[in-house]
């Protein structure tokens, strides 16, 4: 079987047959979001603790000069940390205005899901489930897709606002 | 911090080692005869363990405060290209604004803070 090629910028109105997502274990399943979302994959490296962060936000990192916050999804949705070492691996996206690592237990990488295998995400509005915009397969099993940009604006919402004298 | 950079006064609280423009700080000092009132121990940064040293701020508006910290480490030039400001993410979700920024020391991101601000939260 060919590897996977990539999302094919000629075709953005998504009107091919397969979808392209990146795909992260995470909270011990498969969790994809669009694909042109990440810039690049990194190691973690030393991670420089921010006082005053909500448990989602477990520091900062560089990267190439850049100081980078990290967003720890399970600590977001309450199913627990991502296990944080110098060797974790982060996927580095733009959402919106906001430039943040998603830390995950792997990477995967580029996944192509047939669009016809897609369906809505279960009804559940708690925890991680509600944050899915649907549900897939591939070969390797069945992939949870995250609306990420929603996550990352709901973390931002859920912090106490600064000034607010929390 | 100015972003044109400047002085920095370096200080620890409880673990961690923090930067803070030294026009920031008015003097540093004993917190032993320091009145209760005046001194300021939990803030944004933590609690200190020592308590050993106090760097007395002018909050710009107000009285002077004395932030109790565990150790004042000394003081360090940085040039403008070394200051990096707080990423948009973390600015949005940290419950303080005085965390302003970073400068790089020993390769390692040196959280900068900004005094008055850290009083002021706390008066």
């Amino acid at each position: 079987m060919a590897d996977p090629k990539p999302p094919d910028p000629r075709d953005p109105s998504g009107a091919s047959a397969e979808a392209w997502f990146f795909c992260l274990r995470l909270l011990g399943g498969r969790y994809a979001f669009d694909a042109p979302l990440v810039i690049e994959v990194v190691r973690l490296g030393p991670l420089t603790r921010l006082p005053a962060a909500p448990s989602f936000l477990p520091g900062v990192f560089t990267h190439r000069g850049e100081v980078l916050p990290v967003l720890d999804v399970g600590q977001l949705v309450g199913q627990g940390a991502v296990p944080l070492r110098p060797s974790t691996r982060a996927a580095i996206v733009h959402c919106g205005p906001w430039k943040v690592a998603v830390v995950s237990e792997a990477v995967e990488g580029l996944v192509a899901i047939p669009r016809r295998q897609l369906e809505p995400p279960p009804a559940e509005s708690s925890g991680v489930a509600e944050f899915l915009s649907a549900v897939g397969r591939d070969r390797s099993g069945a992939i949870a897709v995250l609306d990420l940009p929603r996550l990352v604006e709901a973390a931002r919402a859920r912090a106490v606002p600064a000034g607010s004298g929390a | 911090m100015n972003p044109a950079g400047g002085e920095l006064l370096l200080f620890q609280v409880g673990t961690r080692v923090f930067g803070a423009a030294v026009d920031g700080a008015v003097r540093i000092g004993n917190v032993r005869d320091v009145p209760a009132e005046a001194l300021v121990v939990e803030t944004a940064l933590g609690p200190p363990f020592a308590r050993d040293r106090g760097i007395v701020v002018s909050p710009r508006q107000g009285e002077e405060r004395t932030l109790v910290v565990d150790q004042v480490l000394g003081f360090r030039s940085v040039g403008a290209d070394e200051v990096q400001p707080l990423p948009a993410f973390a600015r949005a979700c940290l419950s303080s604004t005085a965390l302003t920024g970073f400068v790089m020391m020993d390769d390692a991101p040196l959280l900068l803070v900004d005094l008055p601000t850290l009083v002021r939260e706390r008066s």
